[in-house]
């Protein structure tokens, strides 16, 4: 109940600080001598824009709720469609980073902990805090420069090749093309959640049950990855509910770096353009995702931790 | 009683000094200076205000000298007369990366300034007060913490621009960066409310501050001069992270593009050379190494201060 408030709420501070600033119309129009006022007048009545700025949240949040985002300024397509599509493109980049630096980090994290400031701990955290520290952008463009400009192995652009696919092949040619993107998120992912883990595994292995684990004669893979897993991943579920939430919000950048063809290189142009509907819609999809994600947390906090339950 | 008889009382009772023991500030420099990775983050947070401070001193050219460009020197590589090399725009790119150090600055302790003002305001008020003053505080801060900052703030600096266009308003110098740090600060402030929320809750039941109560004190000298000072360590630390976010926010708006064009920045620069990254790469990598060591070097920091001042925390 709250979280669709929440939404609401948050939908209508973004919309009218966007909408407050000033009509997009005469930002549109201002340089453009040949248009008259009736034209002018028409676009804004069409657009509701002659209306006060409450009037038009409700109008807005009305036919949104009918499943209209209205149509694009500067794509002439309805906005919804465009943003499923574009948003597919980002996720097929997010979602795999975010699954392959749990894997990755789940891995690490486990080694190092159980050899506490041993060598090989030492050198897991240094490189984790330094990932971690990374500007993702960075990464990002120094990946492009060393592989894709000296080295010349991948493409340092786009999700898809302009003309004929790699090999003939337009999967092993889409592949081909994440193989940087997806690098610089997972680096990321890994680094983050390597951190929080091996902190939270240490923390977990010196309990007693653990102890009592390898007592009773379990294999050390089992009391790891068994036990002390199961106890050390709670307190990182929070994390990877933003993670997961904020897929999309992340995405400008990444997608800028890379000229990758999905949301958030959208919302880029959109912004570029003054192409409202579209600034509006991304913006409501991100914080739905946000809102929707932090709720999901809270269920799988519940399900996963027996000492936890609603009141 | 009221505070003036306590403190006849005080003057009246035979001074008996205690020996003093160092202070917290004192002690928790001790703690910091033993701690590596803390100090390391010390030596680039000062780096940085050295660099931003002498600029104009160190600098081999001006900021805005494109002469490069007179003579074909544009993207030039690295030699003895461009160290870093020249950008695409002829701007010598060491030039450009010492002056974008105090525009970090200025937009880091800027928009933390204007981030924990506000965010002390409303966690001191909630944790002070309670009740459904805390309640009404805390659900509101929740709204804050759901909005997809980053992208809200991209189109409302683009829309701002485009708005001043035609109004005296856009004579304003750094009018752009101006409103970039006003918003990463108005919208930076939630972190820290919570903490000072926390910390609030947790100063007022102590001891020191029911005897404050006890002689009289009035409510602003228990907030001013008893909870705020103990709860700064904390709040130092949360705000040290938040310098070095902001920074590299600036620096991710004016990559994509939104920046002011007007100021020299990193992210600026990062944006007018990209395009060109395969024929000049140092034009590039100079202003990014600057974020990245101005990031680490703040991130370091809050980590040392965090160990220094609250070292239950560590086991």
């Amino acid at each position: 109940m709250f979280a669709v408030v929440l939404v609401l709420g948050v939908s209508a501070i973004i919309f009218f600080l966007i909408n407050s600033i000033g009509s997009p119309i005469d930002m549109l129009m201002a340089d453009r001598p040949g248009v008259t006022d009736q034209a002018i007048a028409a676009l804004k009545a069409y657009y509701h824009l002659d209306r006060g700025v409450i009037v038009r949240y409700f109008i807005w949040l009305g036919s949104v709720a009918r499943g209209d985002f209205g149509t694009s300024i500067t794509y002439n397509q309805p906005v919804g469609p465009m943003l499923v599509g574009f948003g597919l493109e980002t996720l097929k980049l997010q979602l795999p980073a975010i699954f392959l630096g749990l894997a990755l980090a789940v891995g690490i994290a486990a080694v190092a902990a159980v050899r506490q400031y041993s060598r090989v701990d030492f050198t897991v955290m240094t490189g984790a805090l330094l990932g971690h520290s990374l500007p993702g952008f960075l990464v990002g463009i120094l990946l492009i420069l060393i592989f894709a400009y000296w080295l010349g192995v991948f493409p340092s652009y786009g999700a898809y090749s302009t003309l004929t696919p790699l090999w003939g092949s337009t999967f092993a040619d889409g592949l081909w093309h994440m193989v940087l993107p997806l690098t610089m998120l997972t680096l990321f992912n890994t680094a983050t959640l390597t951190l929080l883990l091996r902190a939270n595994m240490v923390d977990v292995l010196r309990h007693d049950y653990i102890m009592a684990a390898r007592a009773s004669g379990l294999p050390e893979r089992r009391v790891v990855f068994g036990h002390a897993l199961r106890n050390a991943i709670i307190p990182v579920l929070t994390y990877l509910g933003i993670l997961f939430g904020l897929m999309l919000a992340t995405a400008p950048v990444t997608e800028t770096v890379f000229t990758w063809p999905g949301a958030g290189l959208l919302y880029i142009t959109a912004i570029q353009q003054l192409d409202y509907p579209v600034i509006m819609g991304e913006t409501l999809v991100v914080t739905v995702m946000l809102v929707l994600f932090t709720l999901l947390t809270d269920i799988a906090y519940v399900l996963i931790d027996p000492r936890i339950r609603l009141e | 009683m009221s505070g003036a008889d306590a403190d006849q009382i005080a003057a009246a009772l035979p001074r008996r000094r205690l020996p003093r023991g160092p202070g917290n500030l004192r002690q928790g420099w001790r703690r910091l200076r033993r701690n590596r990775t803390g100090m390391l983050g010390l030596l680039l947070v000062v780096l940085v205000v050295v660099v931003a401070v002498l600029a104009p001193v160190i600098a081999p050219y001006a900021p805005n000298d494109q002469s490069a460009m007179l003579h074909f020197g544009a993207q030039a590589p690295p030699s003895g007369a461009h160290w870093f090399g020249t950008d695409r725009s002829g701007y010598d790119v060491l030039t450009r990366t010492l002056y974008g150090a105090p525009t970090a600055l200025v937009v880091g302790l800027g928009a933390m300034l204007i981030a924990s003002f506000i965010g002390v305001a409303v966690g001191g008020i909630a944790g002070y007060l309670g009740g459904a003053a805390d309640e009404l505080l805390m659900r509101g801060t929740e709204f804050f913490l759901v909005i997809p900052v980053f992208i809200v703030i991209l189109a409302v600096v683009r829309l701002f621009g485009v708005v001043v266009i035609g109004t005296p308003l856009e004579g304003v110098p750094f009018l752009n960066l101006g409103a970039i740090i006003v918003l990463l600060g108005l919208f930076g402030w939630p972190p820290l409310a919570r903490l000072a929320r926390a910390e609030f809750l947790r100063l007022k039941q102590m001891e020191f501050v029911e005897a404050a109560r006890c002689i009289g004190a009035r409510p602003r000298d228990i907030i001013f001069r008893h909870i705020l000072p103990n709860a700064l360590p904390s709040l130092v630390v949360v705000a040290a992270l938040g310098i070095g976010g902001a920074i590299l926010a600036e620096a991710m708006i004016s990559f994509l593009g939104f920046g002011d064009p007007k100021t020299v920045s990193w992210g600026q620069s990062l944006y007018f050379n990209y395009q060109v990254l395969k024929v000049a790469p140092w034009a590039v990598l100079a202003p990014g190494l600057a974020i990245f060591l101005t990031v680490l070097g703040f991130n370091l920091l809050a980590d040392g201060l965090s160990d220094a001042f609250n070292p239950r925390l560590k086991q």
